[in-house]
């Protein structure tokens, strides 16, 4: 446990190069799952940031998300697979790809963020639940929105291939790739909040009168929070768009907004690790018990039932595992530990 | 030069008059007393002071610069802080991440915290230095990691006051910081304040209901009534005017 990041770095460093190797040993199928479960994580973990650790009220997730998902397959389509048969044509191709694919997720991040101070800065000026009514409405225009452009497809949907460059491979599926970066940016995030500067969002989450006396700009920490929970969202969305070759607004109702609300309070408002747990769990349970035909979603409903019976404050509260427990711990015993 | 100077105040909420007129201020080192029956408008004071409202008339200095209607965290970026009569402390955080957060609150660095750099965890631990010395200062060392709603009523009354003191003020203002504590609580309590003025070199405006509390403590005592100033001066002064035995008498009965 003494530097978490170097564990984290070569285990990101390990999954790329098992890339190559992973699908020759696990069926489609389970890197399918496995690659949601990867998106999941990362909505529900920068949700997190918004509603678990600024204590605002967000449920408009997925719209950031589409944001995300939308710009990059554009970016891609129209522009990227020239780029991306340009350096093929000078660099071995797995290098290629390799340069290539953080650039439709930085931009689709970027759409997002931009998206997100646009939707920000007005509903966060005030207090109350403007920022819930703000999101929803926001999730909903964008979805009907992308429905009405058809150089994204409209209501048939995006595939990401380009007319002009037929041979482009603009699919991205690389486990070991798409896990690198939902852990670089759980670690971007958790690092931001468990710093002492960062203990200003949970500030302003307790008591935003109180925060605001003792120096804490709570609009443009509120502001913060919300912009970065919406990059990340957006890098989310451009992770799925290219891993699953194929992006349509279905994807970005305001069903998937509410499920991941749900994997944050399930998870436990304010734990980083109870959104993984909740994200994970939930999206690998409907493939789990997908044997039990139409009980599968009785059973689905009783587990959220009785876990929020049990734990009101969610699975893991405000508690945090592993290397994201120890980001957590006083700067000082830290120190000593490492 | 007066440290807080504020020149005919006055607040309304709607039909409601909860200050008028009030000439108030404070000399650099003072510890000044705001007392008052329920309602006279004392915490509407500390409240226009420290920025969650705005004057609807009237001017509020602080060291020169006029501070009315400046946003909060402003306030407190000037060197004003205050406590609250009904404890607002980050409930859910322990009683050092409740200091923490106000020593780093003017200095945060989001992309730093992330990035991580040299320096970076020794400029960490500094800052958690001073919470604890501040934590330890006002004897809560003990508690430093239970969290702040855990902590008998008394330390959270001082835990409010460490975490105002961690932004560095100049002025201090405490409001009610003997409600709900026993006499010998309330004897300690008085003991602090007068510490605190000394050691942290601050001046302190404390508001309480009892004249016999701030009675040899204060250096002055302001006496508000409906919104308005009835008395000022010297504690044994103040004690003895008959404006303000009547006000309290004639309000709910409690003494002066
Ligand atoms: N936000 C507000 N909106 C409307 N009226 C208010 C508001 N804040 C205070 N008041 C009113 O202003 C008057 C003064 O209230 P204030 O809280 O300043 O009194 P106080 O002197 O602190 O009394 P107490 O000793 O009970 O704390 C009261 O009549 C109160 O009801
Ligand atoms: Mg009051």
């Amino acid at each position: 446990m003494r530097r978490p990041w170097i564990g984290l770095v070569l285990a990101a460093a390990l999954l790329v190069l098992l890339d190559a190797g992973l699908p020759h040993v696990l069926n489609p199928y389970y890197l399918t799952i496995l690659t949601r479960i990867g998106v999941a994580v990362l909505a529900a973990v920068s949700l997190q940031l918004i509603n678990g650790f600024t204590g605002q009220f967000s449920i408009g997730h997925a719209g950031f998300m589409a944001v995300g998902a939308y710009v990059s397959a554009a970016l891609s389509v129209y522009l990227g697979a020239g780029w991306l048969v340009a350096l093929g044509a000078v660099l071995p191709v797995p290098l290629a790809r390799a340069l290539y694919f953080p650039v439709p997720l930085v931009a689709g991040g970027l759409a997002a963020a931009l998206a997100g101070l646009g939707v920000g800065i007005p509903a966060l000026r005030l207090r109350g639940d403007y920022l819930a009514i703000a999101t929803l409405g926001f999730g909903e225009i964008i979805r009907i929105a992308i429905l009405n452009v058809d150089a994204v497809g409209g209501a048939r949907g995006f595939s990401l291939t380009s007319a002009a460059q037929p041979a482009a491979d603009l699919r991205y599926d690389g486990l070991g790739a798409i896990y690198a970066v939902v852990a670089l940016s759980v670690l971007v995030i958790a690092r931001l909040v468990y710093s002492t500067g960062g203990l200003a969002f949970r500030a302003v989450r307790e008591d935003e009168t109180a925060a605001e006396s003792v120096g804490v700009a709570t609009t443009r920490v509120k502001v913060e929070a919300f912009v970065v929970s919406s990059f990340f969202a957006g890098v989310a969305g451009a992770l799925f768009a290219h891993s699953e070759g194929y992006v349509h607004t279905n994807s970005f109702a305001f069903l998937r907004s509410f499920e991941i609300v749900v994997f944050v309070v399930l998870g436990g408002l304010g734990s980083i690790s109870g959104a993984i747990l909740a994200a994970t769990v939930l999206t690998a349970a409907p493939e789990v018990l997908r044997g039990l035909g139409e009980w599968r979603m009785i059973l689905y409903s009783l587990l959220l039932i009785v876990t929020m019976i049990l734990r009101p404050q969610g699975l893991m509260g405000q508690r945090e595992l592993g290397p994201l427990r120890w980001l957590a711990t006083r700067p000082r015993q830290r120190h000593a530990a490492a | 030069m007066p440290l807080l100077e504020i020149r005919g105040l006055t607040v309304r909420f709607g039909g409601l008059t909860a200050v008028a007129g009030l000439d108030f201020s404070v000399e650099p080192g003072a510890l000044v007393a705001l007392i008052g029956p329920n309602g006279a408008g004392k915490t509407t004071a500390f409240n226009v002071i420290t920025g969650i409202y705005a004057p609807s008339s009237g001017s509020v200095r602080f060291d020169r610069k006029e501070i009315g209607g400046v946003s909060p965290h402003r306030i407190c970026a000037h060197g004003i802080a205050r406590t609250f009569q009904n404890i607002r402390l980050f409930r859910s955080l322990t009683a050092l991440e409740n200091v923490r957060a106000a020593v780093a609150a003017a200095q945060r660095s989001g992309l730093r915290d992330v990035v991580r750099g040299p320096g970076w965890s020794q400029r960490e631990q500094a800052l958690e230095e001073r919470a604890l010395e501040l934590l330890t200062r006002l004897g809560l060392e003990r508690v430093a990691d239970t969290k702040a709603d855990a902590l008998p009523y008394g330390e959270q009354r001082r835990l409010e006051i460490a975490r105002a003191l961690a932004t560095q003020p100049r002025l201090l203002l405490l409001d009610e910081p003997a409600a709900g504590m026993n006499p010998s609580e309330k004897e300690a309590l008085r003991g602090l304040v007068a510490r605190l003025r000394e050691e942290f070199g601050v001046s302190i405006v404390l508001i309480d209901h009892d004249v016999a509390f701030v009675m040899n403590l204060c250096d002055r005592i302001s006496v508000l009534d409906h919104g308005e100033k009835i008395a000022e001066g010297p504690p044994e002064v103040v004690r003895r005017d008959p404006q303000v035995i009547e006000a309290y008498l004639g309000n709910n009965g409690e003494s002066a």
